[in-house]
């Protein structure tokens, strides 16, 4: 058996800048969610995001480099460098870097085009297409510390980031590289905003309920937007590790068409069940499941199902996402708080749950916590999940 | 947690492509042994200005080769759907492998931006209350490999990989560990990606566009020439292919990947992280040599310099090298799969591609590209390159069959 060790968190999330107030706003149980006021909402359901606010990129970059950062890159090597200073230790060449993102350098492709009708696709700024590749905030990050082991970026939504620990995880347990920064990226921006807006799947007022998002809770009506920069550092660092990746599983939902959740739970139950396996555990070894609900009717539904059909007895349910939103890091986020959750043997608050069929979280409080499984469902299909564990084996 | 088992070997079963020398591997290869490449004035965005004006394009009518209805394919962007067709002729080569259970791992480097930018314009006119979103549903870089598993059914999973140029050959990469480390069975890892406003653009505010068609490793090279394209491998561990009696196109036998840590665009002049792509894929095959190789090769002053001497670095000089995208253009993300399957032709045939309008090879490319026709010649170890943006290196090892 391996497990990878995760001695090291970078975060730049809404309403927390480094990993203590993150631990302190997951214990506090806050959303993050509030107003916009970044762009203009008007004639949209929606009008709530978590966003990252009080974000001073020049704090972690020199300015000559981040004039050629767009946010995602600045999101990422900020995380990048507090999940380095963090672990307590140095990383040296042979260091991987695996970042996930859902939707990627959209806000800068839609810079780039702004240019391009403005100017001209002769004119437009060589700049803003050197950063409207996903890779990019990846490429920085080797750059800034000269890592020079793979370097990959995945796109899957949803399961981004858990994806790409999972390839960063094959690396390190193939030796090719002596450690790795996992992590992801996301920004949320208007045409984002107003995409998912326009196709029903923000959380927004009705007769009955404020705009909220309300993981797993019966009133829940969509999901609300996110963004963040989340790094981890794995397989190096002085630090006591938080936790260890000890397991994935993957399956898809044949049943899902390319752009929502479908409703096949035994392939998500599956996932989970090869994520239990690959770590060498029984269902009674999960401890709690962080899950991946965000609010959306058909995706929370789905995976509620799929819960219920594979444990007899349900552990304790923590959705952090009515925190910060989906998508935040690629799901990054998520990850770092069951990490936090193992090492502080603490359950955190699920907020905008408030009545539903699972045992959700209400409050944050103690736990005695071996193993987590954290949850990851794309809309399209895919499901990633993995186990978290608190010791070396 | 399951390491990934070095000793099982991996089959490629299947195998597909669409780019702008054919609809399939047949078409593709009667251009390569006729030397025919398909490089020609762009026909998509008519209207519009562009400082350079040729590329490679996938011409052929997409619909007659799709397995599927025109209600469905309209959903679908372009990137996708060339998916689609690649990963239909894969799958049908290798035909009774379990399906059901494979994963699908894709790499692009632009996903649907097209059908993005369509969006984008009518926005500007339409304003975004009015503009239909639906056909910005495409657009994420997880769509092509969403499409395809939901085209043909698969249950395994499906993962994305957006690395630049080096997506496809990290996808497969990717796959073939999942593989070895039994969490899948069966994987269709490929690429696609379409030509879209954003990069062919994009390429040209760079200068890295040649005005000809490109002449990769040659000494008037000023560039790349734009391609689209996709391509698709089904791979299998070894033992379950030979155990339902599947007919075994190459081994797939070494994957390395590195970053040159040096540029956001650039790659590093001595080529060193290039090289040190290649040694991981060779070290993963157990090799110090190989036959051929079939490279990167873009066509830019520093790509094709710094591979030269990655080349060296990692094989030698005697090492015969050539590069594919002479015939079809740099298909971006897709270039890894696309080259891949290519390569795995090559092995078949036993015939190395050529670098097709290499005239005179520049100063600093001082190797055997094997200029114009192909060459016959006996190949049992190769290697397969791909480069990407971020200076992430992407190496491939395969072997043939015999």
């Amino acid at each position: 058996m391996s497990r990878i060790p995760i001695t090291g968190i970078g975060v730049i999330a809404p309403g927390a800048i480094g990993v203590e107030a993150f631990r302190a706003q997951l214990a506090a149980g806050q959303t993050a969610i509030a107003g916009i006021d970044r762009f203009d909402t008007t004639g949209l359901s929606a009008h709530k995001a978590a966003l990252v606010t009080d974000f001073r990129p020049k704090e972690f970059i020199a300015p000559m480099k981040m004039r050629r950062m767009n946010v995602l890159s600045r999101l990422g090597v900020a995380a990048a460098k507090l999940a380095i200073d963090d672990c307590g230790g140095t990383l040296d060449h042979a260091t991987g870097v695996a970042v996930g993102t859902a939707f990627g350098p959209v806000q800068t492709s839609v810079e780039y085009m702004q240019e391009y009708v403005a100017k001209g696709a002769a004119l437009a700024p060589p700049q803003l297409f050197a950063e409207s590749v996903a890779n990019a905030p990846g490429s920085h990050i080797a750059i800034e510390w000269g890592l020079r082991g793979f370097n990959i970026t995945i796109t899957q939504r949803e399961s981004s980031v858990l994806a790409a620990a999972m390839f960063a995880s094959a690396q390190l347990l193939k030796q090719n590289v002596r450690a790795a920064l996992i992590g992801g990226v996301e920004e949320a921006n208007e045409m984002l905003f107003s995409v998912l807006d326009r196709i029903g799947a923000l959380a927004h007022a009705n007769g009955t309920a404020d705009e909220a998002a309300r993981p797993f809770d019966r009133r829940r009506n969509g999901l609300v937007l996110g963004e963040a920069g989340a790094m981890l550092v794995a397989g190096a660092g002085a630090r006591k590790p938080y936790g260890y990746l000890s397991g994935f599983g993957m399956a898809r939902d044949t049943t899902a068409s390319i752009s929502d959740w479908g409703t096949d739970h035994e392939a998500v139950a599956t996932a989970m069940r090869a994520a239990i396996e690959d770590a060498e555990l029984s269902l009674a070894d999960v401890d709690a499941i962080y899950a991946s609900a965000n609010g959306s009717v058909r995706g929370d539904a789905l995976e509620q199902r799929a819960i219920e059909s594979l444990f007899v007895q349900v552990p304790p349910v923590v959705a952090t996402k009515g925190i910060f939103g989906e998508y935040a890091a690629g799901g990054g986020l998520q990850l770092a708080a069951a990490l936090i959750a193992l090492e502080e043997q603490t359950l955190h608050a699920s907020p905008g749950f408030e009545e539903g069929e699972l045992p959700v979280t209400r409050e944050t409080r103690g736990a005695q916590l071996r193993h987590v499984l954290v949850n990851t469902l794309s809309a399209g299909g895919g499901v990633v999940c993995a186990i978290v564990s608190r010791e070396a084996a | 947690m399951r390491k990934p088992d070095l000793s099982t070997r991996i089959a490629v079963t299947g195998a597909g492509i669409i780019c702008s020398i054919g609809r399939n591997k047949a078409e593709v290869w009667s251009s390569i042994a006729e030397s025919r490449a398909g490089i020609a004035k762009m026909t998509a965005f008519p209207g519009e200005t562009f400082p350079t004006e040729l590329a490679a394009e996938a011409l052929a009518e997409l619909a007659g080769e799709l397995p599927i209805g025109k209600r469905e394919a309209k959903r679908l962007s372009r990137t996708d759907l060339l998916a689609v067709i690649a990963a239909k002729e894969a799958l049908e080569q290798a035909n009774g492998a379990p399906t059901d259970r494979a994963i699908v791992s894709t790499g692009t480097s632009t996903g649907g931006l097209l059908e993005g930018e369509q969006y984008y314009f009518g926005r500007l006119t339409r304003g975004r209350r009015r503009e239909p979103a639906s056909p910005v549903l495409q657009q994420p870089t997880s769509a092509p490999s969403d499409a395809v598993a939901r085209v043909f059914n698969l249950g395994g999973g499906v993962l994305s990989n957006a690395t630049a140029c080096a997506s496809a050959g990290a996808a497969i990469g990717m796959a073939a560990d999942l593989l070895r480390s039994g969490h899948a069975d069966v994987a269709l890892a490929g690429g696609s990606d379409a030509l879209c406003r954003l990069t062919y653009s994009g390429f040209n505010v760079l200068q890295a566009v040649d005005p000809e068609p490109c002449s990769p490793f040659g000494a008037t090279r000023k560039g790349i020439t734009l391609g689209e394209g996709a391509g698709y491998l089904v791979l299998e561990r070894w033992d379950d292919a030979v155990a339902r009696g599947a007919t075994i196109l190459a081994e797939l036998c070494g994957f390395g990947a590195s970053c040159d840590a040096h540029h956001p665009t650039a790659p590093i002049e001595d080529g060193r992280g290039a090289e040190a792509a290649m040694r991981g894929a060779l070290g993963e095959a157990g090799l110090e040599t190989v036959d051929y190789v079939n490279a990167h090769g873009t066509g830019t002053l520093l790509n094709d310099s710094a591979e030269t001497k990655a080349i060296i670095s990692a094989v030698g000089t005697g090492v015969p090298v050539s590069s594919s995208k002479s015939f079809f253009g740099h298909t971006l993300g897709a270039s890894g799969a696309i080259e891949a399957v290519v390569t795995v032709l090559a092995l078949q045939h036993q015939v190395a591609p050529p670098t097709l309008r290499l005239g005179t090879a520049a100063d600093d490319c001082t190797l055997d590209y094997i200029p114009h026709t192909p060459r016959p010649m006996a190949m049992a170890n190769v290697l397969s390159n791909t480069f990407g943006f971020g200076g992430s290196n992407v190496s491939l090892a395969f072997r043939r069959v015999l």
